[in-house]
């Protein structure tokens, strides 16, 4: 992953709110963010729930208003969701009546991107083999497993080839041995694709392994509390050398740190 | 492009395609696959041996439970005959299944036409659903057979006021339930279509409506049953015709026979329809996979 050194996506005094109708309060979900992800780099978000890390993640894609603040993406302010950016969901989000292939090629058939349908039916098959879905194509999402399901989501993200990939805790609900493959195979595609990435999750362990940087997010209101620097060579994932590095516990140790009282505070409520 | 596959992954291979294996004919799959029709005639028929024994060797009045025999017999001779030309009553069961059933699929077909796009539009706007919800949940708690006295005072014994029943009967399930799919619509599936560009039109009709279709269908299922007992009820408060006249009619001639034959076709009938539309539900939507009741 070679980053450019000018910031490619940039968050300035984000400030995210939402109406709680019913007790006629505001909630602030993320206060005065700033941060500034340059092309082609790897920001894993971590922080405890409730902390905004998703608000962030739908700022920068669109479908989460801005109360304050900007978040530009390449000099242009962001008003809406766009062919650029994709998402992949926690829960997958896979539209049930509609197939494998049908999935992938669903954001083909929501926005015009002037492209034949030889180079559309070429960009799925792509796609699917990008995540070795090759030969379920024709199943439906209720056929495959979790860690299956997740690889169609992860090609329906791919197949417009996007300069932004957002992550929304993609795998906390895959097994945990699914779940490193995956974690493998996702830091494979992005350094073939040279992708830019936001990636949410609450495993450290996975922070460390897929970030070049790792921003901790404190508890209401979600403001940046340290951006830490990963700079183990890629890949990780294969790599055990990482894992069982003195280095690895030392990020580990401190990173845990700044989560935990975060993460005890949400435990009481506060 | 170069693959660079990982170790890990090769280990855990879980989308081999040779994964999916034929499985063949064997006796097992085939009692498996036939075993719920089998032990339901078997059953039946059990049962309709039983009710013919109980009937001829015990001391039953013929009045109150008539031999299953005779049960089947007019069953088949009411089928298998229609009413001379001009003829003021019929015994004819078809003559009288044909209208009630022809009544139920009008009104079945006007409630749809009613129910369907005015749930849609109860989901899909916030407007037209405070304005509409009161009357919806007020003639939807109203026992409809309350209202049979006042059609038949607006418009007669006639087929109108039949159907006008049946429509009552049937169409709020099917609004109701269409209106919950809009609602219901996964949250996260909507944020998944607007990220990858989906303006208004296309959330309705690549989201909502393929989301609300099997709810639509379950609606129109619960809407059978309920015209059903519109039909029935509409035919014994007024008419000269119809499958529950019959029933009238012939338990005031002590016919109880063709009585029970009746209330079996209306059993078969009914099955039949809803039997029918479970079908098309897991046929449209086999993700829910929801009849298996």
């Amino acid at each position: 992953m070679t980053a450019v050194e000018e910031p490619f996506i940039v968050a300035k005094n984000l400030t995210i709110t939402y109406e709680l109708h019913r007790e006629r309060k505001k909630l602030v979900a993320l206060q005065d963010i700033n941060l500034e992800i340059k092309k082609g780099e790897f920001l894993v978000l971590v922080g405890p729930s409730g902390c905004g890390k998703t608000s962030f993640i739908n700022a920068v894609s669109g479908l989460v208003p801005k109360s304050e603040g900007s978040v530009t993406v390449s000099g242009k302010e962001v008003t809406g969701p766009g062919p650029d950016r994709a998402m992949v969901f926690q829960d997958y989000a896979l539209f049930p009546w509609r197939t494998v292939e049908a999935n992938v090629r669903l954001p083909f058939e929501l926005q015009d991107l002037g492209l034949s349908a030889a180079e559309k039916h070429d960009r799925v098959k792509k796609s699917l083999e990008l995540v070795d879905l090759i030969g379920f194509e024709k199943s439906f999402p209720y056929e495959l497993s979790g860690g299956m399901k997740q690889r169609v989501g992860i090609a329906r993200a791919l197949v417009t080839s996007p300069d932004i990939l957002l992550a929304d805790e993609p795998f906390a609900a895959i097994d945990a041995m699914t779940r490193e493959a995956m974690q493998g195979e996702l830091e494979r595609i992005v350094m073939e694709t040279g992708q830019t990435c936001i990636f949410i999750t609450h495993s450290i362990d996975e922070a460390i392994l897929l970030g070049d940087r790792v921003a901790v997010i404190s508890y209401r209101p979600g403001k940046v509390k340290e951006i830490v620097e990963i700079d183990f060579p890629r890949p990780r994932m294969n790599n055990s050398e990482v894992k069982t590095s003195k280095k690895y516990a030392e990020l580990r140790d401190h990173i845990w740190n700044l989560v935990k009282d975060e993460a005890t505070q949400t435990n009481r409520g506060e | 492009m170069p693959r660079s596959k990982s170790v890990i992954n090769t280990q855990f291979e879980t989308d081999d395609p040779n994964r999916i294996q034929d499985v063949g004919w064997t006796f097992k799959e085939v009692w498996r696959r036939s075993r719920g029709f089998v032990v339901t005639s078997v059953n039946l028929t059990i049962f309709f041996i039983l009710w013919e024994i109980a009937t001829v060797y015990g001391d039953i009045n013929q009045l109150f439970l008539p031999k299953a025999s005779a049960m089947f017999g007019e069953l088949w001779t009411g089928l298998t005959t229609r009413a001379p030309e001009g003829a003021v009553f019929s015994g004819s069961i078809l003559d009288h299944f044909l209208h009630s059933f022809k009544n139920l699929m009008i009104g079945l077909g006007i409630a749809c036409l009613i129910g369907v796009p005015g749930g849609l539009l109860m989901g899909g706007n916030k407007y037209i659903e405070s304005i509409l919800s009161p009357y919806v949940w007020a003639l939807a708690s109203l026992p409809r057979i309350a209202l049979v006295p006042l059609f038949i005072l607006f418009l007669g014994f006639t087929t109108k006021m039949q159907v006008t029943i049946i429509v009552l009967s049937a169409v709020f399930p099917i609004i109701i339930n269409s209106w919950a799919g809009v609602k219901t619509t996964e949250k996260s599936l909507l944020a998944a279509a607007r990220v990858f560009g989906a303006n208004r039109r296309q959330l309705y009709i690549k989201v909502v409506l393929p989301y609300t279709l099997p709810f639509i269908i379950s609606g129109i299922q619960q809407g059978i049953g309920r015209g059903l007992i519109g039909v029935v009820i509409a035919e014994l408060f007024g008419g000269s015709k119809g499958l529950g006249y019959l029933i009238q009619r012939s338990a005031d001639t002590f016919n109880t026979a063709m009585t029970f034959a009746v209330l079996l076709l209306l059993i078969i009938m009914s099955l039949s329809l809803v039997n029918f539309t479970r079908w098309l539900e897991g046929y449209v939507a086999p993700w829910r996979n929801s009849n298996h009741l």
